[in-house]
């Protein structure tokens, strides 16, 4: 495959909903090019296909053997059990690797990839794209100006659907979801697992777990809702972790909030989350047409504000891979977050769902 | 022959379920048939939002008419709770989740996914339109089929309520096959079914949003049922296709049909109609607009809102 130098050469491992808005974003993102993409749905390869991806593969062990002198990087977004494999190998095959939440089902797991990922010198970065949500990063920065003192509680939560969301064209949900040992758990490892990022990023140290109390009301083998009271390990700074999967959420609403509590005042990300968020998108549409007009670059996904995040997080992936720069979120963000979530988990086990810890 | 819709009530909240349920056989003097061994009973779970949200049938109703059925018929009967794999919903994981696993589990009842039933295949004109339906023969062949809707609004057909509700009973997860001519399908299942009574849960109907209506609906007649059902929500019953094409092909008559117990116009007013004609249309303008943007600007559709 021939390409400009100065290009990122890009594979997609997985091309279900998230590995396909991973995909659209790429598209839409200068010096990056899409070589080639793996998926077992011949539907969904189909999809690349009509994008322009040429060389497309069912397995993603052929995509990296017969590809990977081609490419630069990896996109994985696959079912959370196939993460370890696909990250170790594509950094075996000396790829830079960005892949989707969570880093592994284990912290065995997760280890082992901290230690590939160390001696690799390849590039590395899991998408936390709530890291990237304007809010949060408002709310963060006012935080690290000093604007409400010293950081003592944090209540971060988000409630939605989770796989149970309906699809504009409908289709059943992966059974890989309400397996444990295929999805590391139900709605704390998938949702908790952003919300604990937050915490630690918010906090800047690390975390442990004082209270955990997990919701089987669905009779399921994973939880859909989960409570979580987490501490710092140095400043004893408490968060608050709330998720659920048991509300019916309908796009373009979403349910996710964080507040921090300071001992000089408090910040929430609702006070900078658009209040009538038809009227922001139009505006948004607008002045996105206007850039187009006058040839400037258009601000991918802005007209959803919260998916706007899914974009700049690849940009920044790909920004650390030009400017040789370390990525903003490493494989030691995922080892940690995994666990706090797996405290949380072993903690109930003994109470038999609810823990207080101490 | 005069068709009788019960409509009732429930005090308390519903804490007498089983009384609601009584009052509103009585009034339209439905009798369990004798001899009854068998009773499948078809709810609406349509997908995995539970009972408070107005989309899917309360297991505490569900549990309430087998009380009195068992009351009615002795306790040697074999009830069967019935729903089949839809487009976007799998039984196995909508029974636990919507407390169906735990109702079977306490009323000591079987739980039967139609999907992997045996099946007997029809073909039927309807409206000049060919439709072939796998009908699962058990509601075929039981001694007593009680159908259980919800009372809710659909933006396809206005309403969903006795009459979609069978369709929900075709053997074919990927039921969206059927959704441009979904009237025509409605009324190809309801020539084939023909529940001995339809027990209409309203305790949470939903319109724009869902709210607590404590209303019981009983009648005998499938599309007496959903006639009712579409005034007590507000809609014009004569604006419906699947209702019109039903007296054409089924050759009901609306001028036949007696409401028994409460009036319509009460609940009327509470229920929060929804213009589906708007809401159909505005989503599709949205689509619209947002698919124009994209192509003049560039920007991308995330994969959730235009995955076609």
């Amino acid at each position: 495959m021939r390409c400009d130098k100065s290009m990122v050469r890009v594979g997609f491992i997985g091309l279900g909903q998230m590995g396909r808005m991973h995909l659209l974003n790429c598209l839409n993102i200068e010096n990056v090019k899409v070589i080639a993409v793996a998926d077992p749905s011949k539907k969904a390869l189909n999809k690349a296909k009509t994008l322009g991806v040429t060389n497309l593969y069912q397995d993603y062990h052929e995509l990296l053997k017969k590809e990977h002198t081609n490419l630069d990087a990896v996109v994985i977004s696959v079912p959370n059990f196939l993460h370890f494999d696909t990250i170790r190998l594509s950094l075996e095959h000396s790829l830079n690797v960005f892949t989707e939440k969570p880093l592994a089902i284990s912290v065995e797991q997760c280890k082992e990839i901290v230690n590939i990922v160390r001696n690799s010198a390849k590039k590395f970065m899991i998408g936390h794209n709530l890291r990237f949500v304007p809010a949060v990063e408002k709310i963060k920065a006012d935080l690290q100006k000093g604007i409400i003192g010293n950081l003592e509680v944090a209540t971060i939560e988000e409630i939605l659907n989770g796989p149970f969301s309906h699809p504009r064209v409908p289709a059943p949900v992966a059974d890989w979801w309400f397996d444990p040992y295929k999805s590391g758990g139900g709605v704390l490892i998938d949702i908790g697992y952003h919300m604990i990022d937050l915490f630690r990023f918010f906090a800047e140290e690390d975390a442990k777990v004082e209270f955990a109390d997990l919701s089987y009301k669905y009779s399921l083998p994973v939880e859909e809702g989960a409570i979580v009271v987490l501490s710092t390990t140095k400043s004893s700074i408490k968060g608050i972790i709330n998720v659920g999967w048991y509300q019916r959420s309908v796009f373009p609403k979403y349910n996710f909030r964080a507040v921090l509590h300071g001992d000089a005042g408090y910040l929430s990300t609702e006070e900078f989350v658009p209040k009538k968020i038809y009227r922001y998108a139009a505006k948004e549409v607008a002045k996105n047409l206007l850039r187009r007009v006058t040839g400037r670059k258009i601000k991918t996904l802005s007209y959803t504000y919260y998916w706007e995040s899914y974009y700049r997080e690849l940009v920044s992936f790909f920004e650390s891979i030009e400017k040789d720069l370390e990525t903003p979120i490493t494989a030691l963000d995922g080892l940690k977050t995994i666990q706090v979530i797996e405290e949380a988990y072993s903690l109930c086990k003994k109470t038999n769902g609810v823990t207080a810890v101490g | 022959m005069v068709s009788k819709v019960s409509l009732v009530r429930l005090e308390n909240g519903g804490a007498d379920l089983k009384s609601g349920v009584s009052k509103a056989f009585d009034l339209i003097g439905f009798e369990i048939p004798s001899s009854v061994k068998t009773v499948v009973i078809k709810v609406n779970l349509c997908y995995y939002w539970n009972a408070s949200t107005g989309q899917t049938t309360d297991p505490l109703l569900v549990s309430a008419l087998i009380q009195h059925l068992r009351e009615q018929c002795g306790h040697d009967v074999e009830f069967r709770i019935a729903e089949a794999d839809a487009s976007a919903m799998k039984t196995k994981y909508a029974f636990p989740l919507l407390g169906y696993t735990r109702l079977a589990e306490k009323e000591k009842v079987k739980l039967v996914n139609l999907s992997e039933d045996l099946i007997e295949e029809k073909e039927l004109q309807i409206n000049s339109r060919k439709i072939v339906l796998r009908v699962p023969k058990m509601l075929l062949e039981s001694d007593l089929f009680i159908n259980m809707p919800k009372l809710k609004v659909m933006r396809a057909t206005h309403i969903s309520c006795a009459m979609k509700n069978l369709f929900g009973c075709i053997a074919l997860p990927g039921k969206v096959k059927y959704h441009p001519f979904l009237a025509e399908a409605i009324v190809a299942i309801n020539k084939v079914l023909k529940p001995h009574v339809n027990l209409v849960d309203g305790i949470v109907a939903l319109g724009k949003y869902p709210v607590k209506f404590n209303l019981l609906m009983a009648a005998q007649s499938t599309f007496a049922a959903d006639y009712v059902a579409a005034q007590v929500m507000g809609y014009n019953p004569s604006s419906m296709k699947f209702l019109n094409l039903s007296i054409k092909e089924l050759h009901e008559n609306p001028n036949e049909i007696d409401v028994l117990g409460e009036a319509i116009e009460p609940f009327r007013k509470c229920f929060p109609t929804e213009n589906t004609l708007v809401a159909r249309a505005k989503m599709r303008l949205q689509l619209f607009l947002l698919k124009t943007y994209s192509r003049l600007s560039g920007d991308i559709i995330p994969p959730s809102i235009d995955d076609a």
